[in-house]
């Protein structure tokens, strides 16, 4: 596992645009209420009018700023993808990591475990849950996580197996090295590009489902959302909103899909030498 | 590990066992959550939708739900298409689903065979023309389509070719109460089909096709494919007699994977386009808030899936008969 991450990420030019846009969207993640010329749950402007300098992306069906709703709609479908993606990889590389580890029954019940929730199709539990309970996004977040680690967790014990087997995990055994000190010092530091693929990867999928729920009507209709504005949008599709309302909604939402798309495949080729050779992006 | 009839059997019964656990936990899932919520079912149910019933309807619901008699007499009425009543749209829950799981299964169905078709013959000639400008072309814009989700092609397209253009129509699967032949009502039915099946197949093929393409690369680096060329083969016959079969595992396995991305992007297609499949009923049953039939579509559709994932099994060991002695 020993890579020179840095020196291959600078020359791809798809990790060089996938960062860009996670810093200017996590800029927007941590300004987004000092950016906002408006509150977004202010209805005082005067409603469906057109984009002016005072309301850049013009008002609503509600009388609400547009280009406001917009900073806070992508706030938090970033911060739901963070939560969801965080909890996922720290349950996936735990669970994965002792798998590998202690193997035997441990192994057997939680690879068997992965396996089932593999085979659960997350959306639907989610869309259950959030139709019966109406939960907070965080809850549902931490729900969709406790659905997504297995994947990480199969890819993780795939190489805590060959780890387990290096001369330094070896000589810290010998050492008298206990089974929770070896996973946290020896192993977990050791995997260190794999949780950067599954952050990525877990991240698109969580807000591609928040945004989804969202559209669906699943979630706080308070709380702004990307997919909830297209749905309202898209409400009053035969008026002439498509262009300040309906589309910057929908260029962010695809932006953001892009850039955790471009940072999963760069990343994915930096640690498999062998899609070095087969993933686009940099020639041999 | 050498093949033996008591491994084989140990896989297999492995694998029915997963899935059985699944399913259940699925069902089970459909019908305990609704026991946590405050209140009966029958107030929890329809406290907070936009149906109000009766009296005599409240008292037969509370008949209906009432008789609680656990965990095997729910799996028994699922299994009957038992699934009650929808005083929404005042139809029987499973007369419901069963009209409109047809049109998704015709979108769906299409959408896979066309990207997965596609996908898989431009992937292949974009591997055996690795280096050319057809092919890095290709890569970079697949790879700038990968992440474009369904919501925003379906929006886009519906914008284009249904309010600009005007070419197709913006909702439904058919024109209604138009009398036609048999031939006018499939071009009808094909007509409106094609927006959504349009979106999905945008959203799908930039999948298939870099995984086919990636597969097929190190495939095409082995060396029983140096010994074709040497023997003087085709390059048609060595492309997909010889290669292209080995590169389809990974696309296979993978599309397992992705079926949970599909599923959801699929409902909101539909609604987008007002096409009257499962998608369309889930985002009409949530806006009535109407529980049952919530619960029936999602039990149904996980089932259904959960079938997908097991006959896939079957598939992969089909395409590659490796695994059958694998594990």
């Amino acid at each position: 596992m020993h890579v020179n991450v840095q020196g291959t990420l600078r020359r791809d030019p798809w990790f060089l645009s996938g960062m860009t846009l996670s810093v200017f969207f996590l800029i927007i993640t941590l300004l987004g209420p000092l950016l906002a010329p408006f509150s977004p749950w202010n209805m005082d402007f005067i409603p469906l009018s057109p984009p002016s300098l005072t309301h850049l992306l013009g008002v609503n069906d509600g009388g609400q700023d547009i280009f406001s709703e917009l900073l806070y709609a992508i706030r938090n479908t970033m911060i739901f993808g963070m939560i969801s993606a965080s909890a996922a990889l720290v349950i996936g590389v735990l669970l994965g990591a002792s798998a590998g580890w202690f193997g035997g029954l441990v192994d057997l019940i939680l690879m068997r475990l992965a396996d089932v929730l593999l085979a659960t199709p997350a959306i639907m539990i989610l869309i259950l849950v959030a139709a019966l309970f109406r939960p907070s996004p965080h809850v549902l977040a931490l729900i969709l996580s406790g659905l997504m680690w297995p994947t990480i967790s199969k890819t993780i014990r795939a190489q805590t197996l060959t780890l387990k087997q290096s001369l330094h995990v070896r000589a810290a055994r010998q050492m008298g090295g206990g089974s929770g000190y070896i996973i946290i010092r020896h192993l977990i530091p050791e995997m260190f590009p794999l949780y950067l693929i599954g952050f990525a990867a877990k991240a698109r999928m969580a807000m591609f489902m928040e945004v989804s729920l969202a559209f669906l009507g699943l979630l706080d209709p308070s709380r702004k959302s990307l997919g909830m504005m297209i749905n309202y949008a898209l409400q009053f599709y035969y008026m002439d909103i498509w262009w300040h309302w309906l589309f910057p909604p929908i260029v962010c939402l695809s932006l953001l899909i892009m850039m955790v798309t471009f940072l999963a495949i760069s990343l994915e080729k930096v640690v498999d030498p062998r899609l070095k050779v087969s993933l686009p992006g940099r020639a041999l | 590990m050498a093949f033996t009839p008591s491994n084989f059997l140990n896989h297999d019964l492995g694998l029915v066992v997963t899935f059985v656990i699944a399913a259940l936990i699925m069902t089970w899932l459909s019908y305990g959550l609704p026991r946590f919520l405050p209140g009966d079912f029958v107030t929890a149910t329809y406290g907070a939708s936009q149906v109000t019933l009766t009296s005599e309807q409240e008292t037969e619901l509370r008949e209906y739900y009432g008789q609680d008699r656990g965990f095997g007499h729910y799996l028994s009425r699922v299994a009957r298409l038992d699934w009650g009543y929808s005083y929404a749209f005042e139809t029987p829950v499973s007369a419901l689903f069963f009209s409109a799981l047809p049109w998704t299964i015709l979108l769906m169905g299409s959408a896979h065979l066309i990207s997965m078709l596609i996908g898989f013959v431009a992937g292949v000639e974009a591997a055996w023309r690795r280096n050319s400008p057809f092919e890095k072309g290709m890569v970079g814009g697949m790879t700038v389509l990968e992440g474009i989700p369904e919501i925003c092609t379906g929006v886009i397209l519906l914008f284009v070719f249904a309010l600009q253009l005007q070419w197709f129509p913006a909702a439904g699967a058919e024109t209604a109460y138009a009398e036609k032949n048999a031939l006018a009502h499939l071009a009808d039915v094909g007509h409106h089909l094609a927006l959504p099946l349009c979106t999905l197949v945008l959203a799908y093929f930039p999948g298939n096709f870099l995984l086919t393409r990636n597969s097929m690369i190190m495939v095409i680096m082995a060396d029983y494919i140096k010994t074709a060329r040497a023997k003087g083969l085709p390059p048609l016959r060595i492309r997909y007699v010889h290669a292209a079969r080995n590169a389809l595992l990974p696309v296979a396995t993978r599309f397992g994977m992705r079926l949970a991305f599909m599923i959801t992007g699929a409902l909101v297609v539909e609604k987008i386009n007002a096409y009257p499949g499962v998608g369309t009923l889930l985002y009409n049953a949530i806006q009535a808030r109407d529980l049952p039939v919530i619960q029936a579509v999602v039990l149904m559709s996980s089932l259904i899936i959960l079938t997908i994932f097991f006959a896939l099994e079957f598939v992969y060991r089909f395409i590659d008969p490796r695994i059958r002695y694998a594990r």
